[in-house]
């Protein structure tokens, strides 16, 4: 055998020795299918799909303890609870009346007890009527939808300027995540009309007035069962949206809302860049005063001010073209799998540095039960019911982590900072899915900064939450 | 008669080997695509179980729409959680670049990256449905045999299948299928650094959708090897399924019925 002859058959060899160890290597691999799994699965029936596609219900029993400390500008009674324990149960369902025909549930049952509700009293028992609606699939493609619907808009996270019914809609959350903002809240009597087509879709919605306006509720006179359409329904209000799908998912909005005599204008950008990023921005301007004014003639109108009541603060009556806006972008990372969300959000209405310190200097030597304390106070609590930042210009960054650190954790955190002063509002939740029907979690919840600032004059410094949830 | 044996015989492995040339590595992933997946839309009913550390852990059940897209030959799919019941009734809408999930909870759809598709159990719905041979292109390694997920030995064609399009979910997948049946053994899926994130074996070769395809497969978690999923097909039925079903509008109207 020639030299080449020796190296040709050794080359052989060394390859069929590779290849043998590669394919070693590829059957250890069927070593990692866990012993249960290695026999097939019989095909499952499909019977509950078939009876319950879209049910949801669940018993959550919720622990909050809070940590209240003197804000610099007395608070009028009654003060923020420090403890409430409540256990609630959510239910959503759909019903098929026939092929074009379905009815629609959704709502929240609490039992309620707090260091600031009286035992035993109606307040210990409410419930939340979110949704009741009945859809009819006139054509294919195009819906008529009548009754209370939960109507949202928006692809920004912090805060949603084209989400129109948001204002008054939001019950007692369990978190101050806008996230799970989004998920407390009732929906509005209304009409409404859809046509979804192949390049887009259009919607036309009317919520008539059915009630008379109402004060801002605390947490301490909510009804027990009262749809409460005072929040939800006090005036006429018109929503015209349309989208069309420009190709590879973008899908720009366009809104118009009208109420009072006023039309609103938005829109809504969301586009992939990238494996990891999607950059969005959503816009919403019209006609609007300043957030003080409209706060003070809404208390004025609905209480709990005084119809005369002289303001405290300079005020801008006049209503001009007041924009706000939304804009940031979510960056999913590669291993582990967290998405982050930044987003700078803007409300041209909202508190400038000069509103803030005439708030402050207003509110210098008022005490609790004051009218100026009230009146101060009702500015704040007007844009917490309205869904919209105090303040003109804030940074909202979010964390989400499916699987942290070990299988199962969910870790959720969000920092809204006030760009003004600096202040803040950070929370952190786990939530840990113990098994298919049972998830634990718990969140903190922290106010930070200055005195004399946005977060740090609250009268809440602090909360720690735990919670069991049983699904069924 | 010696020389006469030896020359039939070198005929027809020449043969042999031709008849293996004549298929091109991208020809073989479009045949084996059909395996799995009809081109006509569908519905079926996906149930997860989860391992992790060897013990049953969760149970998930997914209902999938599927409609290949007539220009790209991509399969566009929308998938409903089933369960588990926290889960009951949220949404994703996974179509190329349209990358949605809705959840009823909050009422609204949020857009997703690719990267974010990867999260969930939606994941596997549409790893089962991709059409490989649209999003990469195949080059034959070589001829192997390896063992299928019941350790039965399979003489397979390894491929290697580059991201072709920035659709692609993975970056680079690596791919075993049996010769002369085209049935999809087993798949390596890689990350754009290279990293191995997922195993997969495809099992259980049975009447479905008017053909002989998979019906169930196992997941190996790459990263985490102690998580582990097998996903079985249930009912399987062709459906209707029109184009406004993949516009973002849609996904709160969703019915599974």
């Amino acid at each position: 055998m020639t030299a080449r002859g020796l190296i040709l058959a050794l080359g052989i060899a060394l390859s069929r020795v590779a290849l043998a160890d590669q394919k070693g290597d590829e059957n250890k691999d069927l070593d990692l299918i866990p012993p249960a799994a290695k026999a097939p699965s019989a095909p499952s029936a499909d019977a509950s799909i078939a009876a319950a596609p879209t049910r949801k219900i669940y018993l959550e029993n919720a622990t909050t303890q809070s940590w209240l400390r003197g804000g610099i500008v007395a608070v009028p009674p009654p003060p923020p609870s420090e403890w409430q324990e409540r256990l609630l149960l959510d239910v959503r369902d759909q019903w098929r009346l026939g092929p074009d025909v379905s009815l629609s549930y959704s709502g929240r049952l609490n039992a309620r007890a707090g260091d600031r509700l009286n035992f035993p009293s109606h307040e210990n028992v409410t419930n939340d009527l979110r949704e009741a609606y009945a859809s009819w699939e006139a054509h294919e493609g195009t819906f008529v939808d009548v009754g209370r619907i939960n109507l949202k808009s928006g692809v920004a996270l912090g805060f949603n300027p084209t989400d129109f019914f948001k204002t008054r809609a939001v019950v007692e959350p369990v978190s101050v995540d806008p996230v799970v903002l989004r998920e407390d809240r009732l929906g509005t009597l209304m009409l409404r009309a859809q046509r979804v087509w192949a390049g887009g879709s259009l919607t036309a919605a009317y919520a008539p007035a059915v009630a008379s306006g109402s004060p801002i509720y605390t947490d301490s006179n909510l009804h027990s069962f009262d749809p409460m359409f005072d929040r939800t329904n006090a005036q006429d209000r018109f929503l015209l949206k349309g989208s069309i799908d420009l190709g590879n998912g973008f899908t720009p909005e366009l809104l118009a809302y009208h109420d009072n005599g006023r039309t609103r204008w938005g829109a809504n950008l969301a586009e992939s860049i990238g494996q990891s990023v999607v950059a969005y921005v959503e816009w919403s301007g019209g006609p609007r005063a300043s957030l003080i004014d409209e706060a003070l003639r809404f208390g004025r109108a609905n209480g709990p001010l005084p119809p005369a009541a002289p303001g405290v603060l300079p005020d801008q009556a006049h209503q001009g073209l007041r924009n706000e806006l939304a804009a940031g972008a979510a960056y999913t990372t590669d291993q582990p799998k967290i998405t982050f969300n930044i987003e700078f959000n803007y409300n041209q209405a909202g508190f400038s540095g000069a509103d803030w310190n005439n708030w402050f200097q207003a509110g210098r030597n008022a005490t609790s039960r004051s009218p100026v304390a009230g009146q101060l106070w009702t500015l704040r609590n007007y844009a917490l019911d309205r869904q919209e930042p105090v303040s003109r210009s804030t940074a909202f960054l979010r964390a989400n982590w499916v699987d942290a650190f070990v299988p199962k954790l969910e870790l959720t955190g969000f920092v809204d900072t006030d760009l003004l002063d600096g202040s803040g509002r950070a929370q952190l939740t786990a939530d840990y899915y113990l098994s298919d029907r049972w998830t634990v979690g718990g969140l903190v919840l922290v106010d930070f900064g200055a005195r004399h600032s946005d977060f740090g004059s609250l009268p809440q410094a602090g909360s720690v939450l735990f919670k069991a949830v049983r699904y069924f | 008669m010696r020389l006469t044996t030896r020359l039939v015989t070198c005929a027809l492995a020449l043969s042999l080997g031709s008849a293996a040339l004549a298929q091109t590595a991208q020809q073989i992933v479009v045949a084996t695509d059909q395996v799995r997946n009809p081109s006509k839309p569908f519905r079926s009913v996906l149930t997860l179980t989860e391992y992790v550390g060897g013990k049953e852990r969760d149970h998930d059940m997914l209902a999938v729409f599927s409609k290949e897209d007539p220009t790209t030959r991509q399969f566009r799919n929308l998938v409903q959680y089933v369960e588990p019941a926290r889960d009951a009734g949220k949404r994703v809408l996974l179509d190329g670049h349209s990358l949605w999930f809705y959840d009823p909870d909050s009422k609204v759809s949020v857009r997703i990256s690719a990267q974010q598709r990867l999260i969930g159990q939606a994941a596997i719905g549409d790893i089962l449905t991709v059409n490989l041979a649209a999003d990469y292109t195949a080059s034959l390694v070589g001829t192997e045999t390896i063992d299928d997920a019941a350790r039965q030995p399979r003489q397979c064609w390894h491929l290697d299948l580059k991201a072709a399009s920035d659709v692609a979910t993975y970056s680079r997948v690596e791919y075993w299928v049996e010769q002369g049946s085209f049935y999809p053994i087993k798949g390596k899926f890689y990350s754009d650094s290279g990293r191995l994130l997922k195993i997969l074996y495809l099992r259980n070769f049975a009447e479905r959708l008017g053909a002989v395809r998979p019906t169930e497969a196992v997941i190996i978690d790459a990263v985490d090897t102690s998580l582990a999923t097998t996903a079985t097909f249930g009912e399987s039925a062709y459906q209707d399924i029109p184009e406004a079903w993949f516009q973002r509008d849609y996904l709160p109207r969703l019915q599974t019925r």
